[in-house]
């Protein structure tokens, strides 16, 4: 599984809206930075890695919800479990379709073409996710949705993201 | 899916910790409140939301993990493992239904083939001979048929049920042994919230 990145800054004795707006802002720039990778397909771990970082983007904004402004956070939450949601299907697929493939070889040929059918049958489905994944993103693109959300969270946590300059861990 | 119970005197400006305390106790509770609901393998629903809570534990740990001095990474190991665990009953728990489901398709599907080539058969002519016909007929309607299909599914349909079994009796020993080992007393000695 991706390593989650390093919220830069984040000290034991942080207040909590400002560790609110490092470990927010963080786990989007990391989520955001699987999505080409994602949109590409070629790599079905791209898409858990981010689906991974979503959940933890999620999680996160869970346990800050108190830094902010009710009614706005739930529509940032709502689109943020929408991204969550949609990568969660394809990615319950994708670890469908392994589990099923690496049965194949053990099982009787009686057997097997249900198992292969219904593999077919999920990549059917999988190929329907991908186009879901592409125009959520593409939407989120025409909303300028990035923008907004990095703008609302440092108007409430007083952190922005130039100072912070979130990036991966350094590969050793 | 239960929702998360609101924490009441949380104070953005103050510091991480007072507040990660408030928050990680009542979280802490809630996976506790399932301890006599998950003691009957039929609660499938309450084995879901006892994840969830578990899950919800598990990030706030590692959210807040560098708020606290004592190292909490035994204990997110053992919150991970249970979580796992109720997560692969769970996926068994889904599982069933869906290839149930599947079984129900495939059935539906065989029955438009079947429609299809009667129709077509009504279309076009079979040999005179009987037997010729018998065996051509019987050749397009095994064509149609998906029969072979199903004893597969029918396979795993048993293997998951038979992996629930086993998965909730590793649960159960899994949730009896932190109960034992005191877990909850621990965690919250290491967080400050003792009482």
């Amino acid at each position: 599984m991706a390593q989650p990145w390093t919220v830069n800054g984040l000290t034991p004795d942080a207040v909590f809206r400002s560790a609110a707006g490092r470990i927010i802002l963080t786990r989007w720039r990391e989520m955001m930075s699987y999505q080409e990778g994602t949109l590409a397909g070629t790599d079905i771990e791209e898409l858990h890695a981010m689906r991974v970082s979503s959940r933890r983007l999620r999680a996160a904004m869970d346990a800050f919800a108190d830094a902010f402004p009710p009614r706005e956070f739930r529509r940032y939450l709502r689109q943020v479990k929408r991204i969550t949601d949609t990568l969660g299907d394809a990615r319950d697929l994708d670890v469908t379709i392994a589990h099923l493939d690496a049965l194949l070889v053990d099982l009787t040929s009686i057997d097997r073409p249900g198992v292969i059918g219904l593999i077919s049958r999920y990549q059917a489905q999988r190929e329907i996710e991908t186009t879901h994944i592409a125009s959520l993103f593409a939407q989120l693109e025409n909303d300028g949705f990035s923008t907004q959300f990095e703008k609302w969270i440092t108007q409430h946590t007083g952190i922005k993201i130039a100072k912070l300059r979130p990036a991966p861990p350094e590969t050793p | 899916m239960a929702k998360p119970r609101p924490v009441k005197g949380i104070q953005p400006s103050r510091r991480l910790r007072p507040n990660a305390r408030k928050i990680l106790a009542v979280r802490i509770d809630e996976i506790y409140q399932y301890d006599g609901l998950v003691g009957d393998p039929r609660n499938i629903t309450e084995l879901h939301d006892m994840r969830i809570a578990f899950k919800r534990l598990r990030y706030l740990l590692e959210i807040f993990g560098e708020a606290f001095t004592h190292d909490l990474g035994p204990f997110l190991d053992e919150v991970k493992r249970l979580q796992d665990l109720l997560g692969d009953i769970h996926d068994c728990d889904v599982q069933v239904p869906m290839l149930v489901a599947h079984l129900a398709w495939l059935e539906a599907q065989e029955s438009q083939s079947v429609t299809a080539m009667l129709l077509r058969r009504q279309r076009t002519s079979l040999s005179d001979d009987s037997d010729a016909a018998l065996a051509e007929f019987t050749s397009r309607l095994n064509a149609a048929r998906r029969a072979d299909e199903r004893p597969g599914i029918h396979t795993l349909i048993a293997q998951r049920r038979s992996a629930r079994i086993a998965l909730y009796e590793q649960f159960t020993a899994q949730w009896r042994r932190l109960k034992h080992e005191r877990f909850r007393h621990r965690l919250e000695t290491a967080l400050g919230i003792a009482s």
